[in-house]
C-alpha cells in the first residue's frame, strides 16, 4: 500500500523516498522534464530523485520527517528541465551539451566578465568554468563535474553565476590576500599602536559585554543586515533583493535594527549595575578601544549545516 | 545556539543561488542568512552573483530602446524622401498630368528596385497598381538579368564595368558609401553640395545616369556638374526615384531609366547614346501611338523601340519622332527591349536589339522590325 510504504519511509528517515511517490510522480516529473530526450531512463531519474531529496531532506530541518506531501512540494519546486540538463550534461550526453553551449554560453560569458569587472579575466574565469564542467577534472579515474551537484532549486543559469562568483572570490582571496572585511581574528593585518583608552578597564570590559549579549540576541537576518551595510559596503539597493524588501524597507529595518541595539546595550548595561546616565556615557566610548571581535559574533551559524568544504585561504589559516 | 566559527564550511552554489532567487524554505533561508552574516565571502559570493544577474537583463533593455530609437530614426530618410518628392511633384504636376493614369500602372514594375518602403509609401501607391505589379514582379523575379537591374545604383556602378571602381581619394569611397544614408536627407535636397564631399569620378555612365535621372525628376540643378556627383548622391537618387515612384506621381521615364542601367556582363551603353535618347524622349512627349506608358526602352543609332504598358513593341527610326508597331513575333508579354552595342557605341552588330517577354524568353533583331528567338 502507498500510504504504508509512506509511513515506513518515514520512520527509516530520509534515507529513501517511498515508492508511492514514484510510481506517480516519476512518470510525470520525468515528462515534465524531457529527460527521454537526453537519454535519461525512468532509473536514472529515480537516483537523481533520490539524490536530491534525500540530501537536502526535502528542504526541511535535518532532525525532521518530511511526509508525503512535503516530498511531493519539494519536488514540485525544483528545476526539473534544468536538472536534468545538468545531469544528462555531467553524465556527457552530447546533445545535452549542444543545448547547454546554445543557451547558457553567452549569458555565462557575459556574467563571468561582469564579475571579473575585465573581459580578459571573464572570460578566462568563464573557459576555466567550463573545462570543469566539461569534466576535465578527474578523481579517482572519474570525470567529475560540478554540474553533479547542481539539484534544482534555483535557475540553472543562477547557479552558473554564483559559482562563477566562488570561482572568482576564491582565486581573489588566494592571489592577492586581500579581504573586503577587516578580519582580526586572523591575526594578519598590521595593527595600528592602540592609543590609551579613555574610559577605565572596567567600564570598557562592561560595554564589550553588553555589546556581544545585544548582538546575540539579534536575528539572522539583523545580523546579515548590519554585516551587509556597515561591514561590505553594500547599498540599500543591493541588500532590497536578497531580503525580499523594498530598499526603503531596508533603510527602517537597518534604523529600526541600530535603535533596537543601541536600547539592548544600555539595558545590557544596566543589567550589570550600571545606571542609566552611566549606561548612556558608556555608549561613548571609543571603539577602538572595545576588545570585540564584532564578525565572530555575528556568526550563528550550525555546525555541519553546509557540506561543501571553503577552498582553504593561504596565510590565512 | 551554537556559536562555532563555520569559517572553513560555506553553503554550496546550489544553496546561495537558491537564497538570492527566494527559492528556499524558511528553515533553509535562515540558516543561510545565519551564515551570511557571519562570513564575509559567501556574502560577497552572493552579491557579485546578484550585480552579474542585474546587468545581464539591465543591458537588453536598454539596447533595444536604443535599437528602436534608431529605427525609428532610419525610418525618417525615406519618409524625408518621400517628402521632398512629393514637393517636386507638386510642382511638376501641371505638366506632366496627362500622362498620370499610365504612370500609376507602370509605377510598381519597378518597386523593388529601391530600398525597402515604409508602409505608408506603399498606401500610397495604391491599390491599383497590383495587377501590372504582379505581372513585372513575377517576369523580373524569373531572370538573373532582370534581377540585377533591381540594385541600388551602387552595386550597379560597382558591376557595370571593373574600371567603375572609385579610385584615387585614399579611404574616401568607403566612408562616403557607409555615411550615404547619414547624410541623405541634405544630398537629396541640395545636390550641388555634393560636390564638398564628392569622392571620386564616375564613369560616363553613371553620369549620364546621374544627368538622366535628375533632368527627369526636376530636380537637376543647372550648376550641379554630374562628373562629380558623388557615390554617396547616388544612393540618394535611388531614394528619391523610389519615394517618386511610390508616390506614383513623376514621369513614366523614371521605370525605364534605372531599366536602361546596363548589366555588366551584357552591354554598355555610351554617355552619348544615354544623353541624345534623353533629349529625344523630353523633347517628344507624348510619343507612343497607344497612348500608354513605355515600360521599357532601347536605342541604338537613329533606331529607337519602347514596349508600352500593354506590351505592345513600337518602332521608330527618327529617334521617336514617329512610331509605328511591331509586329508580334514573339509569344508572351513583351516586358522589356534592351540594345546591345560595342564597346565604342559605333557598331551594330547582328542581334543589335534584345527583347524579353513576362516568361523569360528572349528574342533578337537586327533591325527592330524581324525577331527570331534565342
Amino acid at each position: 500500500m502507498p500510504s504504508q510504504s509512506v509511513e515506513v519511509s518515514a520512520t527509516a528517515g530520509i534515507s529513501a523516498v517511498p515508492d508511492a511517490i514514484h510510481s506517480r510522480l516519476l512518470d510525470e516529473l520525468w515528462r515534465e522534464s524531457c529527460a527521454a530526450t537526453y537519454g535519461l531512463e525512468h532509473v536514472q531519474f529515480r537516483e537523481i530523485l533520490e539524490r536530491v531529496g534525500t540530501a537536502q531532506n526535502f528542504g526541511l530541518a535535518p532532525e525532521a520527517t518530511a511526509s508525503r506531501q512535503q516530498q511531493v512540494n519539494y519536488f514540485r519546486g525544483l528545476r526539473f528541465a534544468d536538472l536534468v540538463l545538468a545531469r544528462a550534461c555531467a553524465n556527457g550526453h552530447q546533445g545535452a551539451w549542444e543545448h547547454f553551449l546554445s543557451v547558457y554560453r553567452q549569458p555565462l560569458t557575459r556574467a563571468a566578465i561582469a564579475i571579473a569587472g575585465s573581459e580578459t579575466l571573464g572570460r578566462e574565469l568563464a573557459d576555466q568554468l567550463y573545462a570543469e564542467l566539461y569534466g576535465l577534472t578527474t578523481r579517482d579515474g572519474v570525470r567529475r563535474s560540478p554540474l553533479d551537484s547542481y539539484r534544482g532549486k534555483g535557475s540553472l543559469m543562477g547557479w552558473l553565476r554564483t559559482t562563477l562568483a566562488q570561482r572568482h572570490v576564491d582565486h581573489h582571496r588566494r592571489t592577492r590576500r586581500e579581504l573586503p572585511l577587516d578580519n582580526p581574528a586572523d591575526g594578519n593585518e598590521p595593527q595600528a599602536a592602540a592609543p590609551e583608552p579613555q574610559k577605565p578597564a572596567s567600564e570598557l570590559l562592561h560595554l564589550s559585554k553588553a555589546i556581544e549579549e545585544a548582538l546575540h540576541q539579534l536575528a539572522a537576518e539583523e545580523r546579515f543586515l548590519l554585516a551587509a551595510y556597515y561591514f561590505d559596503g553594500r547599498t540599500l539597493l543591493e541588500i532590497a533583493p536578497l531580503l525580499r524588501v523594498h530598499e526603503a524597507t531596508v533603510s527602517r529595518k537597518l534604523h529600526r535594527v541600530t535603535g533596537e541595539l543601541k536600547k539592548r546595550i544600555v539595558r545590557n548595561l544596566q543589567a550589570q549595575g550600571l545606571s542609566k546616565a552611566a549606561a548612556q556615557e558608556a555608549l561613548g566610548a571609543d571603539p577602538r578601544d572595545l576588545d570585540l571581535n564584532l564578525k565572530k559574533i555575528l556568526q550563528f551559524s550550525l555546525p555541519d549545516a553546509f557540506t561543501e568544504k571553503a577552498v582553504p585561504i593561504r596565510g590565512m589559516q | 545556539m551554537n556559536t562555532t566559527s563555520q569559517l572553513d564550511l560555506h553553503p554550496d552554489a546550489d544553496s546561495l543561488n537558491a537564497f538570492a532567487e527566494q527559492a528556499l524554505a524558511v528553515p533553509e533561508r535562515e540558516q543561510i542568512l545565519a551564515h551570511l552574516a557571519g562570513c564575509s565571502r559567501c556574502r560577497q559570493v552572493i552579491f557579485l552573483a546578484q550585480q552579474a544577474a542585474a546587468e545581464a537583463p539591465a543591458t537588453q533593455p536598454t539596447k533595444q530602446p536604443a535599437t528602436r530609437f534608431w529605427s525609428w530614426r532610419l525610418a525618417w530618410v525615406p519618409a524625408t524622401a518621400l517628402a521632398a518628392a512629393l514637393a517636386l511633384v507638386v510642382t511638376l504636376h501641371p505638366w506632366r498630368t496627362p500622362q498620370m493614369p499610365e504612370l500609376a500602372k507602370a509605377v510598381p514594375l519597378n518597386e523593388s528596385a529601391a530600398p525597402t518602403p515604409a508602409p505608408k509609401e506603399q498606401a500610397v501607391a495604391g491599390a491599383a497598381h497590383k495587377p501590372v505589379q504582379a505581372l513585372a514582379a513575377k517576369s523580373l523575379a524569373e531572370n538573373d538579368e532582370f534581377a540585377a537591374r533591381r540594385r541600388t545604383p551602387e552595386e550597379l556602378v560597382q558591376q557595370s564595368a571593373p574600371s567603375a571602381a572609385p579610385p584615387a581619394e585614399p579611404g574616401a569611397s568607403a566612408s562616403s558609401a557607409g555615411k550615404g544614408q547619414a547624410f541623405l536627407p541634405s544630398s537629396i535636397e541640395s545636390a550641388p553640395q555634393q560636390e564638398t564631399t564628392a569622392q571620386f569620378q564616375p564613369e560616363p555612365v553613371v553620369a549620364a545616369w546621374q544627368q538622366e535621372r535628375q533632368q527627369a525628376t526636376g530636380a537637376y540643378s543647372a550648376s550641379a556638374d554630374a562628373s562629380q556627383v558623388s557615390h554617396k548622391s547616388m544612393r540618394a537618387e535611388a531614394y528619391t526615384s523610389h519615394a517618386s515612384r511610390q508616390a506614383a506621381t513623376a514621369g513614366p521615364r523614371m521605370v525605364q531609366q534605372s531599366q536602361s542601367i546596363p548589366a555588366s556582363s551584357f552591354e554598355i551603353i555610351t554617355q552619348q547614346q544615354l544623353a541624345e535618347s534623353v533629349a529625344s524622349r523630353k523633347a517628344n512627349l507624348p510619343r507612343l501611338p497607344s497612348g500608354l506608358a513605355a515600360v521599357s526602352w532601347a536605342t541604338v543609332r537613329h533606331l529607337t523601340l519602347e514596349i508600352d504598358l500593354a506590351g505592345t513593341l513600337f518602332l521608330s527610326d527618327d529617334s521617336g519622332e514617329h512610331w509605328e508597331p511591331v509586329a508580334r513575333q514573339w509569344t508572351g508579354h513583351a516586358v522589356e527591349v534592351r540594345a546591345k552595342t560595342g564597346l565604342s557605341g559605333n557598331t551594330a552588330p547582328a542581334g543589335v536589339f534584345e527583347l524579353k517577354n513576362d516568361a523569360g524568353s528572349t528574342w533578337a533583331s537586327a533591325d527592330g522590325k524581324t525577331w527570331s528567338a534565342q
